[in-house]
């Protein structure tokens, strides 16, 4: 356990250090909320709107989704940073240790979805003054996001674990990140979609806690249903935290 | 019992061999030091010894456990400095020290204690609350040799403790390894490609060349090896000045300026025989002096080629792109 504690303090103390990180993860969300969120409120001012977005102006119905994707990236980089680890030495330094690697892997994993997650916080936060949320979602909705978190940065750890060196970094960024969060049903409802696109929003897990967290805060009802919901994330941060630590135990320096 | 032993150790990548088949022991509590060009395959042995990579074929036993079956009890038993920066440059100087004295098992007030100690040893103590991005090399160097130290390791691997620095620093690091080494009696084992670093800190050097060791003993003994240890002699005879004849003399000429000079085998060995020879000859010797080998010519010899090359220009290079990478990294 202690192993696991100090990766994750680790984490936590390498976020606190850089402010440049605290301050994009919080502007990047903001932007996206005001300036792509404020726009389309006009737009989709109607009741022919309002019906596509769940009986919901569509601020409110954005929020979920913007909360959803701050937690995702953050939690991707979070997970993919550790080919910096490998780059810089630090990995050496814990696969030299005496120490257990699942526990630490597990540990980097959860600190990086509690950051994530702590983001997810702020931005909704802010975001009570943009739109009309629901309190009482607040909690379950944070469970989801830590649940993204976990997934999403074990799914980062798994990547970066088997790149030999940052050159496809920028590549991953855009191939991953840019299509799972508009196949997320974020901005706009997936049954609307084209099927083929629809099958690929049902393969992403940030689907599920955007259409989670949407019930939750916004009151929305679920395309899936609440108990697949959590199913889906639960079992998917499982599955993606395990497939990091299997690989992180067969991790050698070359 | 030695601290390390290695036995017909293998390392290939594909159908690269970097380790040969090596086998050297090293003593409890001596300084043993690997001396060799970039690429010797130095680094490969420290990674093995160190449970980092596996070996091909072959053994190897780190104080008393072996590398292959029992990699978690080494591990307890070893602290490394690697060759490339691996602390968390992001984090302070105490917050690294913090980290890895809790993932090895330490905490309470006797790990505050020590990384307190520590950090005064290698005098960073002022800087502990500063991210390691701040430092220089030489004190992100210290700063991982305090590391390293925290769980008390019996066997201290270093891997190119002083490349890339100054050689103000470089001296100041020796005089902390010779410090920690009397202090916490361990054994060191250090990979270096600079011949004075391996003379100054090591009891014995192997040297090693395209993955074998082609040469292992004291410095003194390795420079036995080319023979021809140059005296030079200013004496008072009693009648005219002439040639010394001796067996261990292999070549002796009269220099103008009014010395002699001796070509022997081994200066070590030849001085208490000449003094012997001259006294029983009735000659005062007033003044001795003697060119020895150095280690770049015993590399030389045996390799024919010397051992620098420009392996600091590129270190130098490799630095530089680090550092570069490093601040694109920084900026994301």
């Amino acid at each position: 356990m202690r192993v696991f504690t100090t990766m994750v303090y680790r984490e936590l103390k390498r976020f606190s250090h850089s402010r440049a990180r605290v301050i994009g993860s919080i502007v990047n969300p903001l932007i996206w909320l005001i300036f792509f969120g404020k726009g389309w409120s006009g737009v989709f001012n109607n009741p022919m709107a309002a019906s596509i977005f769940g009986g919901v102006d569509y601020m409110t119905y954005l929020v979920p989704g913007i909360v959803a994707m701050t937690v995702f990236n953050m939690s991707f980089m979070q997970g993919i940073t550790i080919i910096w680890d490998k780059q810089f030495g630090f990995l050496k330094e814990i696969l030299v240790a005496p120490a257990s690697r699942t526990e630490a892997i597990l540990g980097r994993i959860t600190g990086g979805a509690i950051m994530a997650m702590m983001q997810g916080i702020i931005i909704l936060a802010l975001s009570f003054a943009l739109a009309d949320l629901k309190l009482s979602g607040v909690l379950p909705a944070l469970g989801m996001a830590f649940l993204v978190g976990i997934a999403i940065a074990g799914m980062g750890v798994a990547i970066a674990l088997r790149m030999t060196s940052m050159e496809g970094f920028q590549m991953i960024i855009m191939m991953i990140m840019l299509p799972m969060t508009f196949l997320s049903g974020a901005f706009y409802p997936i049954n609307t979609m084209p099927d083929w696109m629809q099958w690929l929003s049902k393969v992403n897990p940030l689907t599920y806690a955007v259409d989670g967290s949407r019930y939750y805060l916004a009151g929305v009802t679920p395309t899936f249903g609440m108990t697949v919901d959590w199913l889906v994330l639960g079992g998917l941060a499982a599955l993606l935290a395990g497939i990091a630590a299997l690989e992180f135990r067969k991790a050698t320096i070359d | 019992m030695n601290a390390i032993e290695v036995d017909d150790l293998v390392k290939r990548y594909g159908d690269f061999e970097a380790v040969r088949g090596i086998s050297f022991r090293v003593k409890r509590g001596e300084i043993f030091a690997f001396l060799g060009p970039n690429g010797a395959g130095k680094t490969t042995t420290v990674h093995v010894l160190t449970t980092l990579l596996k070996p091909t074929s072959g053994g190897a036993t780190v104080a008393g456990h072996d590398v292959v079956r029992e990699p978690d009890a080494v591990r307890r038993k070893i602290g490394i400095v690697f060759q490339d920066m691996s602390l968390d440059s992001e984090l302070t100087a105490y917050e690294n020290m913090l980290i890895h004295g809790r993932i090895y098992g330490l905490g309470g007030n006797e790990l505050k204690d020590k990384i307190e100690r520590l950090l005064k040893f290698v005098e960073l103590w002022d800087f502990r609350d500063r991210q390691v991005k701040t430092f220089s090399g030489g004190m992100q160097r210290r700063l991982e040799i305090a590391r390293s130290l925290l769980h008390e390791p019996e066997v201290l691997f270093l891997d190119e403790p002083t490349i890339g620095l100054d050689p103000q620093t470089r001296a100041h690091i020796w005089d902390y390894i010779r410090a920690m080494k009397e202090e916490h009696d361990m054994t060191v084992f250090l990979t270096t490609h600079y011949m004075d670093e391996a003379e100054m800190l090591a009891d014995r050097i192997a040297i090693m060349d395209h993955g074998k060791i082609i040469a292992e003993g004291t410095a003194d003994e390795l420079k036995g090896l080319i023979g021809n240890d140059v005296i030079y002699l200013r004496i008072k005879a009693p009648e005219e000045l002439r040639c010394l004849k001796a067996d261990f003399i292999r070549g002796c000429k009269l220099l103008p300026d009014g010395r002699v000079r001796l070509d022997v085998e081994n200066a070590a060995g030849a001085l208490p025989r000449l003094f012997e020879l001259a006294s029983s000859g009735g000659i005062k010797i007033l003044e001795v002096t003697y060119h020895r080998p150095t280690l770049n010519d015993v590399f030389l010899h045996l390799t024919g080629r010397e051992i620098r090359e420009d392996a600091d220009e590129r270190e130098a290079m490799k630095v530089k792109m680090r550092t570069r990478m490093r601040m694109w990294g920084r900026r994301r």
